[in-house]
């Protein structure tokens, strides 16, 4: 799924400059590392994508789908094609680890006899399938993590937003997540994901890219956690 | 198919995961609608008691000897707001005299002969239309007198369009409330949730898909709170009925079953709708707030 972001500025209420001027192109089947300090941009970018922030300026075109156009309807279909890895989660409280997962396929009618294959392969992936009937609210803080990959790729969507996926997890369990997203990128989806975990960065190259309030500063596809660019 | 199990188990997740909840909003359900209920009981029977009193009004017309008894009434029925006509012929009347008299009866004969005159007995449909009517039998040439309780009439004429009114309005502020409260309290419920419907949202779920649990579920809370206030409802109704019975054995309260049964229809169907459309409104509210992009 390509991304194209064209002078895209987000300002939030009273005057804050989130996102200015980005010009980004993404293409199918691209994996992109977001970096930056905290309040660069990178969730705004990212929740511009998946079109819970509407830029003030500017548009993003993902798959064809121009979004500031979309009606609620399209929206829903739209976003069954993205998984989301959330910052905070997301997960839902009244749901054990099983159910929130099968969640998505059944919003799309999937038949249950398939929902429960695809999340037992999946939670068994992330290694959660001990604790799928577990509500969130039970699990420590890198099993909702998990979970919340898990959610993310069991449709195994055609792009994966992962919004510091790693941030909570000691480095065994990062690096699982990351053969992961790897997974899924070598199956044809385009995977962006934001971090600040300079190891994961530097061991795994690939292309970067670094805002500074709200500006891209730096767009190397050679990849590498450099932190000493300039404006 | 998938979808609609989906959607129904979702539902039951959502009435027995909150259970708490679900039985609040029952109960709410229950408190609006009993008194809903109990207002529909009081005016219907303020309502009866009233049409009884104006079933008893009768005017009394008292014919010319000349005059031709069977042919004034005939030309009386045509008449609007007459109900019925019945001849009192002399005889009768003398014969009512008796029973009025009771013991005492004996009395008559000391009249001689039989002076009552004949007369005819009408019952109208309304105490509204009496001094009309009054008026119209006035203008026909064999009437020499009628007698009616006029200022009786005027009473029961204006207690029954004073209740008319006042039923009215107390039932449209009754409906009113209970729909305010009840959607009030399906709110809360929603907004108790409203973290989980952005969610849902956000992972691909259509607003139809995420609104119908929450419609249902106040179908089936509408429909349990409005069924639970009715049978209370008739429970407490058939005790006072008994009650009043013993007290005041003039007091006619209503005690056909067919016509209460209907009643509790109404109150059901009635509140099962306004539950399922206050859910509706305030899930769709829910859904465009957690939908638009900020």
């Amino acid at each position: 799924m390509d991304i194209q972001f064209s002078g895209v500025s987000k300002t939030f209420p009273p005057n804050i400059n989130a996102l200015e001027n980005i010009y980004l192109n993404i293409k199918s089947g691209e994996f992109v590392y977001l970096i930056g300090e905290t309040g660069s941009g990178k969730s705004t970018l990212m929740r511009c994508i998946f079109r819970e922030v509407m830029p003030t300026r500017g548009y993003v075109e993902v798959g064809g789908h121009v979004l500031r156009k979309m009606g609620r309807y399209e929206l829903a279909l739209y976003r069954r094609d993205i998984g989301v890895v959330f910052q905070n989660f997301n997960l839902l409280p009244c749901l054990t680890a099983f159910e929130n997962v099968a969640f998505v396929l059944e919003t799309m009618g999937v038949p249950k006899k398939t929902v429960n294959e695809r999340v037992t392969e999946v939670l068994k992936n992330v290694g959660l399938w001990r604790r799928r009937g577990q509500y969130p609210q039970q699990m420590a803080g890198g099993e909702q993590q998990r979970l919340a990959i898990a959610r993310a790729i069991v449709n195994e969507p055609s792009l994966l937003i992962a919004d510091e996926p790693t941030g909570n997890l000691d480095d065994d369990t990062a690096d699982e997540i990351m053969q992961i997203l790897f997974g899924i990128n070598a199956a044809g989806a385009t995977v962006l994901m934001a971090t600040h975990d300079r190891g994961i960065v530097d061991t795994y190259r690939h292309r970067v890219i670094e805002l500074k309030r709200g500006r891209i500063v730096r767009d190397d596809p050679e990849g590498g956690y450099r932190a000493d660019v300039k404006d | 198919m998938s979808r609609i199990k989906y959607i129904l188990r979702d539902t039951r997740r959502l009435i027995w995961r909150h259970f708490g909840m679900s039985l609040l909003t029952i109960f709410t359900a229950m408190s609006v609608f009993f008194v809903v209920g109990a207002m529909m009981l009081f005016i219907l029977n303020v309502k009866t008691t009233i049409n009884t009193l104006e079933d008893q009004l009768s005017i009394q017309v008292y014919i010319k000897p000349s005059g031709n008894l069977k042919a004034v009434a005939d030309k009386i029925k045509t008449m609007s707001n007459v109900r019925s006509v019945s001849i009192i012929t002399k005889e009768m009347a003398l014969e009512r005299l008796r029973a009025r008299l009771g013991n005492q009866s004996d009395a008559v004969t000391l009249l001689g002969e039989n002076p009552l005159p004949s007369s005819i007995e009408i019952k109208v449909d309304s105490a509204a239309g009496v001094p009309d009517t009054a008026r119209e039998l006035v203008t026909i040439d064999e009437v020499d007198d009628i007698v009616y309780a006029g200022k009786v009439a005027e009473k029961l004429m204006r207690l029954s369009t004073f209740v008319e009114h006042f039923s009215l309005v107390v039932l449209i502020i009754a409906l009113v409330t209970s729909a305010i409260v009840l959607f009030n309290t399906i709110r809360i419920s929603i907004y108790s949730r409203a973290e989980e419907i952005s969610v849902m949202l956000k992972v691909g779920a259509t607003s139809t898909y995420v609104a119908f649990p929450f419609v249902i579920q106040g179908f089936l809370l509408g429909f349990l709170g409005s069924l639970s206030a009715s049978c209370v409802l008739a429970v407490l109704y058939f005790r006072a009925v008994e009650a009043m019975t013993e007290l005041l054995p003039f007091f006619k309260m209503i005690e056909s079953v067919h016509y209460l049964g209907k009643l509790a229809l109404v109150l059901i169907s009635g509140g099962t709708v306004v539950s399922l459309l206050a859910s509706l409104v305030a899930v769709e509210k829910f859904i465009r707030k957690a939908g638009r992009p900020l």
